[in-house]
């Protein structure tokens, strides 16, 4: 499979990238975006299978991202991997058809958690 | 309007101490010792600023080397590899995590800014109408690191000038 990771961090990237592998998902094809504009423009050229999006980014953010692909007939697996949760951005994240709400800072007992289901 | 934050020190060093069990110091051995002296010195720090239901910004501190040190350990490289890029990144990321993480204990309709980082003593920042509400002061593996609140009071409330000189 391959697996979008959007974040403005670039340690933030390479921090979930560690985490994933250290979960046991490594073996995957790992992409990167710096952003959601960037991480909208990907998903349409190289369809990944799964995007794990920040949600407070320039450009475009995560919310923006994943609402942006729904409307243009996107429905790639798509999910929030943030500092931020509130209620009310749960709810705008599970409306706009996002799968998951992992929150920083997260362990690989948390990502097995959310992925194994997805990524078996 | 701007709500009375219900955010106290014991949540903030629980977040703190998330982030130390997480990132900086996974194996237990380095935990923040805290000194609650919050005016120890910082060589660099960084901030997020959050508006709506609560005014404010949350300040990260440090010495640049616990800065070096904290992006040594979000790496898994040596202190001695991390770049400049690569300290502020991880300077800003830290202040986004709690920041992140204090917005999600406000009422709803609070607004996270994007992380500021600035390669100067906490000191020299200026916050407008602010003051500190509270704070994590401690010693990481010898060098000082703090996180602390800073709320803004509001356009109509001219009471409070702390940091706005």
């Amino acid at each position: 499979m391959k697996i979008l990771i959007a974040d403005d961090s670039r340690v933030m990237r390479q921090i979930v990238v560690r985490t994933l592998r250290q979960a046991g998902f490594g073996d995957h094809d790992l992409i990167e975006a710096a952003n959601g504009k960037e991480a909208f423009d990907i998903v349409k050229a190289e369809s990944p299978d799964l995007v794990l999006s920040d949600w407070n980014m320039p450009e475009m953010n995560g919310i923006e991202c994943l609402r942006a692909l729904r409307a243009a007939g996107n429905d790639v697996k798509y999910g929030f991997v943030t500092s931020e949760s509130t209620p009310e951005m749960k709810e705008q994240a599970e409306a706009a058809g996002a799968l998951f709400f992992i929150v920083k800072p997260f362990s690989a007992e948390r990502f097995d958690e959310v992925f194994a289901p997805i990524l078996g | 309007m701007s709500v009375e934050v219900e955010v106290n020190e014991n949540d903030l060093t629980e977040m703190v101490d998330q982030v130390w069990e997480s990132y900086l110091d996974p194996e237990g051995l380095n935990p923040l010792m805290q000194t609650y002296d919050e005016n120890q010195p910082s060589d660099v720090h960084s901030s997020v600023s959050i508006t709506g239901s609560w005014t404010g910004h949350i300040v990260y501190a440090s010495s640049t080397l616990a800065a070096r040190r904290a992006a040594a350990a979000f790496l898994a490289v040596e202190p001695d590899e991390v770049s400049e890029e690569d300290l502020s990144d991880v300077l800003g990321e830290l202040a986004n995590i709690v920041g992140g993480n204090v917005k999600a204990m406000l009422p709803p309709g609070a607004f996270l800014s994007l992380p500021q980082v600035v390669l100067a003593p906490e000191a020299t920042a200026r916050y407008p109408n602010a003051q500190r509400i509270s704070g994590v002061y401690g010693i990481w593996d010898g060098e000082p690191v703090s996180i602390s609140m800073w709320h803004s009071s509001t356009a109509d409330n001219n009471s409070t000038k702390e940091g706005a000189e």
